[in-house]
């Protein structure tokens, strides 16, 4: 076997002489090799790369002195780099030929016998670490220019919470100097009960997280600035971590927005909380159950003749006196709402129905003393209903609505009352909520059925026409009247609907008996028309239903109360005319109860009027005065009348002495359906054609 | 022209005291405390993890603890939210780690073997170098690091000569006095031994360089650490003669700078002694 084979210990000489031939002429390894001589230590070896670092002769370098190539190295110290048994690493400055100065990390490693040393050199401020460094000041430097510079504040951290930067921005946010912050320093700007969230975020940022937090920041002047502080995580290898943290200031946002809630929340005139917030207001502190809760409803009594009188300046000054007063007189903690128009709700806690009372004697002692108002005295006063919570209130929502029926209550019986919603009063509304319920549905299922009534000419005693009568039979509460559920559906807002289900029905019917019986028909059907429904849709919504049942426009009498026309007489004869240009007749229903004005009256676009069925009632007993006044009336302004309520065969008489152009009555036709009513006209009506 | 390549060498006093057995004595130390050792030499590797770290941390007890301790120091302003030690590696980052693995390594932690107010001093020299690092373009978390182990030297020195050093202690008052002695009697002064030990164990050129330039008041290497010394005398040491501040900070630094600093370095000194120490 001619191998040799090296063991740890026994390298092969031909090896070592490789190695050392490698080492000698090697020029990036600087390699000496120091022997001590007697007391001193002098380089005994050099390679090449030592001549090329240090600058001196080999001959030189070889009889030097160690601590001649080390002078920072002072008198103790040579034994600790020469060691005997261990190797030394060191920085030192290395002396070269030419006298300059050379940091260098020196390595020595002892041989066997602690008399000879290999030496190992290495520049360390060589061109490449100098550059990498050059680089990365270069971007340390460009960093926190960029920073400095920024606009947004922002953080550098070193360790922890520790800052080691914090730029011109973040200095001016908090009024604080650079110098104060740095370290731990601008933890006091963090407001205390922000703290403890500000580090839990810091701490996911150093675990590498990128994370955000609202805190609010105390400035040195004591204000306080809401801020969003985004921190984001920062690795420095062989260091550790750190974070970069920027800072939104949003309270100039916040404080927007905070007006923008309140704006939504309060009434812009009063400054009082609106309904929305006091229906939070009032869910939030309602316990099903618990009591305790009261609610005041107040409602202005004559705000409208403020307004129309005085004007709407003054009409806002009142309100505007009212909420002061309101706020003045109720106890702290109470909450004042504007509910709307000339309505107040005033919310208590912990009060019973005394003195809830006693505090809407209050109220409205506080709000009759007189204020000046566009020059008049004024006193307002208010009708207040008062609800206080049982166990029967099962939603927040029912304790206004309670107050707000009470209110109702003290207004209907008479102004500037207080009325507490007692259990009876409550069941009624109940039951009048279940009915407005049902009514609804009725009008949906087209539950509310017509009957018709004819209309006779006086003159030959034949019908020429049909009412329109509304009726609901109730599925468990049998017939209810139309004097029930009219003003109900007016009440609730369901009179649009009952209003176009009477109008589109009775076309329907018509269009019908133009089917089933020809000429025999019924000419006419009048529809009744509820004051409410008196706007600029009435004419489209009648000329809809026309359409729809392909019917001539004087098919159709829209009767409309004497008292509806005076709400508003001038959007009235618009709409009137609308109706009148439409094609259809117009008749004034109820006329002589309300209190028309005859110049005005003069001016209406309507071809009849109806003679109340009082008036009617009142010729049995001698007293024809009324119904012939009506009737001479409407002759001398080319109307003709319909005498309503015809009981008796005299009254007919009479009333076609007295000039009524059509009668109307139980005696002469009751209503009668649909279907009957084709029958009826069958027989009837060919008399009339 | 001659040139002389060997300038004659000023001779030199023999030193009474052989300091390379101190030396060799920390590597007798090390073998005693192996955990501290490995964390020493690991720490500065820039492939360490925090997570690596604290796995090495965790079978020392009593350095963990203290790493803890320190992390929720407030120092540190975390206020008790470091509850793991890998976040606490994080929050006092791999230098404090590494240095507080030498304090172990080293003893220093035994009181009863230390100069007296050894841990006094070094802490205010710690906290005002960490304090005034920014101003001379340091990070501070080296100079904390720096000023913790400033004083290695001399407790290694009083390890092996109590006498003899606290008699130098007792004769000089001056910082350069001491030195001065401190190299007649070893041949080496302490911040050098520290530069040495600190070197020997591979920590960063900003570990070092600028304990071999205290002394120098011309270099600026050496003013942070030279303005601290002067600093933490003024803070623990009674009727210290003091040294005007600009001239030991190379004019870095005015008296009405130092107040504010005086005030930060006084309120934390004690809470770092402690986690220091584990006491």
């Amino acid at each position: 076997m001619t191998a040799v084979t090296a063991s740890d210990d026994h390298v092969p000489p031909e090896i070592v002489s490789s190695i050392f031939y490698s080492a000698a002429v090697s020029d990036s390894l600087a390699l000496l090799v120091a022997e001590t001589s007697g007391r001193t230590q002098r380089f005994t070896w050099a390679n090449e790369g030592a001549v090329q670092l240090l600058g001196y002769g080999p001959a030189d370098l070889c009889a030097m002195p160690v601590e001649q190539l080390f002078p920072t190295l002072g008198g103790g110290e040579l034994k600790l780099l020469l060691r005997r048994e261990r190797s030394a690493r060191r920085t030192l400055q290395v002396r070269t030929a030419s006298g300059a100065l050379l940091d260098a990390g020196i390595l020595t490693t002892p041989s066997p016998g602690g008399r000879r040393w290999t030496v190992m050199l290495r520049a360390t401020a060589n061109e490449q670490e100098r550059a990498l460094r050059a680089t990365a000041d270069a971007h340390e430097r460009r960093f926190s220019a960029l920073t400095e510079r920024s606009p947004v504040p922002t953080l550098l951290s070193e360790q922890g919470m520790r800052l080691a930067h914090v730029n011109d921005a973040f200095c001016s946010l908090v009024g604080r100097g650079a110098e104060e912050m740095l370290g731990t320093g601008w933890i006091s700007t963090l407001h205390a009960d922000d703290l403890d969230a500000v580090i839990e975020q810091v701490s996911a940022a150093l675990g590498g997280g990128e994370v955000e937090v609202q805190a609010r920041l105390i400035r040195d002047d004591g204000t306080v600035r809401t801020t969003v502080i985004r921190f984001a995580h920062l690795f420095t290898p062989g260091v550790g971590a750190g974070f970069v943290a920027t800072i939104e200031d949003i309270t100039d946002r916040l404080a927007f927005e905070a007006r923008l809630a309140h704006q939504a929340n309060h009434d812009p005139l009063t400054e009082l909380p609106n309904r929305t917030l006091l229906a939070q207001y009032v869910a939030e502190r309602f316990r099903p159950g618990a009591g305790g809760l009261a609610c005041l409803f107040l409602d202005l009594d004559n705000f409208k003749v403020v307004n129309d009188s005085l004007g709407h300046t003054s009409g806002d000054e009142l309100l505007i006196e009212v909420a002061d007063r309101l706020r003045a007189t109720v106890r702290p903690g109470d909450l004042v709402a504007r509910f709307g128009g000339d309505e107040f709700v005033v919310v208590c806690e912990h009060v019973g129905e005394d003195d809830a009372v006693a505090l809407a004697e209050r109220i409205i002692a506080a709000l009759a003393r007189p204020m000046r108002l566009g020059g008049v005295d004024v006193r307002p006063h208010a009708s207040v209903g008062v609800t206080v919570q049982t166990a029967e209130h099962v939603a927040p929502e029912e304790l206004i609505r309670d107050c707000d029926i009470a209110m109702y209550q003290a207004k209907s019986g008479g102004k500037g009352r207080i009325t507490v919603l007692d259990q009876q009063a409550r069941a009624e509304a109940r039951n009048k909520l279940r009915l407005v319920t049902e009514l609804r549905d009725a009008i949906d299922s087209r539950d509310i059925t017509l009957l018709y009534q004819p209309i006779f000419s006086t003159a030959s005693r034949t019908p020429v026409a049909v009412e329109a009568l509304a009726r609901w039979d109730h599925p468990e509460r049998g017939p209810i009247s139309p004097a029930v559920f009219v003003p109900l559906a007016e009440e609730s807002g369901l009179i649009g609907g009952l209003g176009l289900l009477v109008l589109d029905e009775t076309c329907r019917q018509l269009a019908e008996w133009d089917r089933l019986t020809g000429v025999a028909a019924p000419p006419r059907a009048n529809v009744n028309v509820s004051a409410l429904q008196l706007d600029g849709n009435l004419p489209d919504q009648v000329a809809a239903a026309l359409q729809r049942h392909q019917l001539h426009p004087s098919r159709i009498s829209i009767e409309i109360t004497e008292s509806a026309l005076m709400k508003d007489p001038a959007s009235a004869q618009r709409v009137l005319q609308q109706l009148r240009d439409l094609g259809v007749e117009l008749a004034i229903d109820d006329f002589g109860t309300g209190y028309s004005s005859l110049a005005y009256l003069r001016h209406l676009p309507v071809d009849c009027l109806k003679v109340d069925r009082s008036f009617v009632a009142e010729l049995s007993a001698g007293h024809g005065e009324i119904a012939s006044a009506v009737i001479a009336l409407a002759r001398s302004l080319n109307l003709c009348t319909v005498a309503e309520g015809v009981e008796t065969a005299e009254q007919a008489d009479e009333l076609g002495r007295l000039g009524a152009t059509y009668l109307q009555g139980f005696t002469l036709a009751e209503p009668m359906t649909g279907g009957h009513a084709a029958a009826w006209f069958a027989i009837h009506g060919e008399t009339a054609q | 022209m001659t040139v002389t390549p060997f300038p004659d060498l000023s001779p030199v006093a023999a030193p009474s005291f052989d300091v390379e057995k101190i030396l060799a004595s920390i590597d007798t130390m090390a073998a005693q405390r192996p955990v501290a050792a490995q964390l020493v030499s690991v720490a500065n590797s820039e492939d360490t993890s925090a997570k690596e770290l604290s796995r090495i941390l965790a079978s020392d007890v009593a350095l963990a603890s203290r790493v803890m301790k320190l992390a929720n120091s407030a120092y540190f302003g975390m206020r008790g939210r470091v509850t793991s030690l890998q976040f606490a590696v994080t929050v006092v980052g791999f230098t404090t780690v590494r240095t507080m693995a030498t304090v172990a390594l080293t003893d220093l932690d035994d009181e009863s073997r230390l100069p007296e107010d050894f841990w006094d001093f070094t802490t205010h020299l710690a906290l005002a170098a960490a304090t005034l690092a920014p101003r001379f373009g340091q990070r501070p978390q080296d100079a904390l690091c720096l000023g913790l182990l400033a004083q290695l030297g001399a407790a290694l020195l009083f390890h092996n000569d109590s006498e003899g050093y606290a008699e130098i202690a007792a004769t000089e008052p001056t910082f350069a006095g001491r030195r001065a002695a401190e190299t007649r009697r070893y041949g080496i002064n302490s911040l050098r031994l520290t530069a040495v030990a600190l070197e020997q164990w591979g920590f960063p050129d900003p570990m070092t360089v600028p304990l071999k330039h205290v002394d120098d008041y011309r270099a600026a290497d050496g003013a942070l650490l030279r303005s601290c010394f002067e600093l933490a005398a003024r803070l623990t040491t009674e009727d210290y003669e003091t040294v005007p501040i600009v001239r030991v900070s190379c004019g870095q630094l005015r008296e009405e700078d130092v107040v504010p600093v005086l005030d930060v370095v006084r309120a934390d000194a004690e809470e770092l002694r402690r986690a220091m120490l584990g006491d």
